[in-house]
């Protein structure tokens, strides 16, 4: 079995509003570059699977080769390969055409699993136009996935509940966060056995991009009017001014 | 210019999606996934019961073809998510998913980095695939029902084998007037029941940030943010959240959030119009208890 984890390397989704500014419409460059957080999530999965049912495990992404040393931390996790397509756009369309290109000469693929959003682009895209590429189906917010009788038995996250689904073709899933794929954090040894580890690259090819324009990127204002209330030593008193105060501003 | 509304029958997602099909025409279609009648007044109603979005794909395109949809909308939901990316790829459509906001001439808002930012993007071909986010357009108000046909179905992909719906007691998250939401700050599972004390004395519901979803002290149904539930309630209390802009992502529009943080440098504070800097494990119980003092 041959499972296939798309990453992407971000800037730090962690920055705060307070901090963050753009530089030509996109993140300013001095943020800190990192793995996507739901990427982790998928990687996590795959490599449960790869342990349960001894698959090969290679990680897939579209990017900047300066961003490898960031892409080696899903081999200390315990992913076999790694290919990279070095590519610039940021267009849904023009990077599942190039993930494609990078599945096709693989070959062999069973499984493809995503981040269910990339921690940039907010979107969640991507994977679902990559499976309809490839002609595989698409199920996203999944939380488990067993392969039994020759089909994939995966749970579904959705907005009210739990879902099992099963599917016996070849799938691309994208992962959701639950308490069992919370990333592990590699061992040391296996930081610096990652690091040796030689990476695949292919140039981009070219496709076609989506018919939408890009307008403008803004950060919008987040105004603050927090009103503190004293909190040291009466804590009774804090907590009749708060309902008094949410009383007088008609909230409650 | 002629609209497509896919959209389970759930008429509060329905009705948003009614509200934001008045920027493009006066009446649309839909595709009302699942089974009961279809609320509202559509121009045309189709009915399929098949709630698996895989299995859907197809049927739609062909429909979207044959009818000459120029606007296809979905919720950013599940459904949505499942729907809205093979479609695109399959019509050769633009899309454009999480809209937030709405212009005229085909141009229309998003997120960008969990929320830091907002890019405005004009469609420049139709059909166009939109998916909305939820709370985000008024919901319609929706009158009498609408007579529907049904849709065909070629083979099923994908199967669905059974489905549990996370039924909290009381109200659900989405209606409720208040909100109070746990975070990593709140330390275990044991310590989720003093929200849910707080939160029934206000007739509302408990929230909570993936920090505390991820540690398995809250269902994934309750978490609140860019990928958990949107809300917008009266009153949203914080307790033990730092803010990150994903999670306000999902509370843009409740009109007054109490920030409970020990850290007074917190993300949060920017956000709340009240803010307590305190060990929550102070002040709370001391809330619950002027609460019921009041009666
Ligand atoms: C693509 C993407 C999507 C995401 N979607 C979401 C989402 O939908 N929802 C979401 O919530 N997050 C989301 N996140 C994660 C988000 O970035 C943060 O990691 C998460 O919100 C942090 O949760 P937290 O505030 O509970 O934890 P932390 O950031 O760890 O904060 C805990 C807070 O508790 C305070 N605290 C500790 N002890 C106490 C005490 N005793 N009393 C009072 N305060 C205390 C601390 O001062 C701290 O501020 C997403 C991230 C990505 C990349």
């Amino acid at each position: 079995m041959h499972i296939v984890v798309l990453a992407k390397v971000v800037p730090d989704y962690e920055v705060p509003a307070s901090d963050f500014e753009l530089a030509d419409s996109r993140a300013h460059k001095r943020y800190k570059r990192m793995m996507g957080l739901y990427d982790e999530n998928a990687i996590e999965s795959g490599v449960q699977l790869k342990e349960k049912y001894s698959s090969t495990l290679t990680i897939v992404s579209y990017g900047n080769k300066d961003d490898i040393p960031v892409l080696r931390k899903a081999v200390a996790m315990g992913c076999d390969k790694l290919l990279l397509v070095t590519g610039s756009s940021d267009d849904a369309s023009v990077i599942a055409a190039n993930l494609k290109m990078a599945l096709d000469s693989l070959g062999d693929v069973d499984l493809v699993l995503a981040g269910q959003q990339s921690a940039d682009m907010d979107r969640g895209l991507v994977h679902g136009m990559l499976a309809e590429k490839l002609g595989f189906v698409f199920i996203p917010q999944i939380a488990g996935i067993e392969y039994l009788d020759g089909q994939w038995k995966v749970t579904q996250n959705t907005e009210t509940g739990i879902r099992e689904l099963e599917c016996r073709e070849k799938a691309v899933l994208s992962i959701t966060s639950v308490p069992e794929n919370v990333p592990r954090i590699p061992a040391v040894r296996s930081i610096f056995a990652a690091k040796k580890k030689a990476v695949d690259i292919l140039p981009a090819i070219e496709d076609k991009a989506m018919p939408v324009d890009e307008v403008s990127v803004e950060i919008p204002k987040m105004e603050s009017v927090c009103e503190f209330l004293p909190a040291e030593d009466d804590i009774a008193e804090t907590a009749k001014i708060l309902l008094r105060r949410l009383r007088e501003e008609r909230y409650i | 210019m002629k609209t497509l509304i896919i959209e389970m029958i759930e008429p509060k997602r329905l009705g948003e999606l009614v509200t934001v099909s008045r920027e493009f025409c006066e009446k649309p279609d839909i595709v009302a996934v699942g089974s009961g009648q279809i609320p509202g007044s559509f121009a045309k109603a189709y009915q399929v019961e098949d709630t698996v979005a895989s299995n859907l794909i197809s049927d739609l395109a062909s429909l979207i073809l044959k009818e000459g949809y120029e606007i296809i909308l979905l919720s950013a939901s599940t459904l949505g998510s499942g729907i809205a990316a093979p479609l695109s790829i399959k019509l050769s459509a633009p899309v454009v998913s999480e809209v937030i906001g709405i212009k005229p001439e085909l141009v229309v808002e998003r997120p960008l980095y969990g929320g830091k930012a907002v890019a405005t993007y004009k469609l420049k071909k139709m059909p166009a695939v939109l998916t909305i986010r939820r709370k985000y357009f008024e919901a319609a108000d929706l009158q009498g029902f609408t007579e529907s046909k049904l849709l065909g179905s070629d083979g099923k992909k994908v199967e669905l084998i059974t489905e549990r719906e996370e039924k909290a007691e009381g109200i659900p998250l989405e209606d409720a007037e208040v909100i109070v939401s746990g975070g990593r700050g709140i330390g275990g599972a044991e310590n989720f029941p003093i929200l849910q004390t707080l939160a029934d004395l206000f007739n509302g519901a408990v929230g909570a940030s993936r920090g505390a979803v991820d540690e398995g002290w809250a269902k994934p149904t309750q978490q609140v943010g860019q990928t958990g539930k949107i809300v917008a309630p009266g009153v949203y209390f914080a307790v033990g959240i730092s803010g990150a802009s994903q999670h306000l992502a999902g509370i843009a529009n409740a009109k007054c959030v109490v920030a409970i943080n020990k850290d007074e440098e917190a993300n949060i504070f920017k956000r709340a119009r009240f803010g307590v800097v305190s060990d929550y494990k102070k002040i709370v119980p001391v809330l619950i208890e002027t609460l019921k003092e009041e009666g």
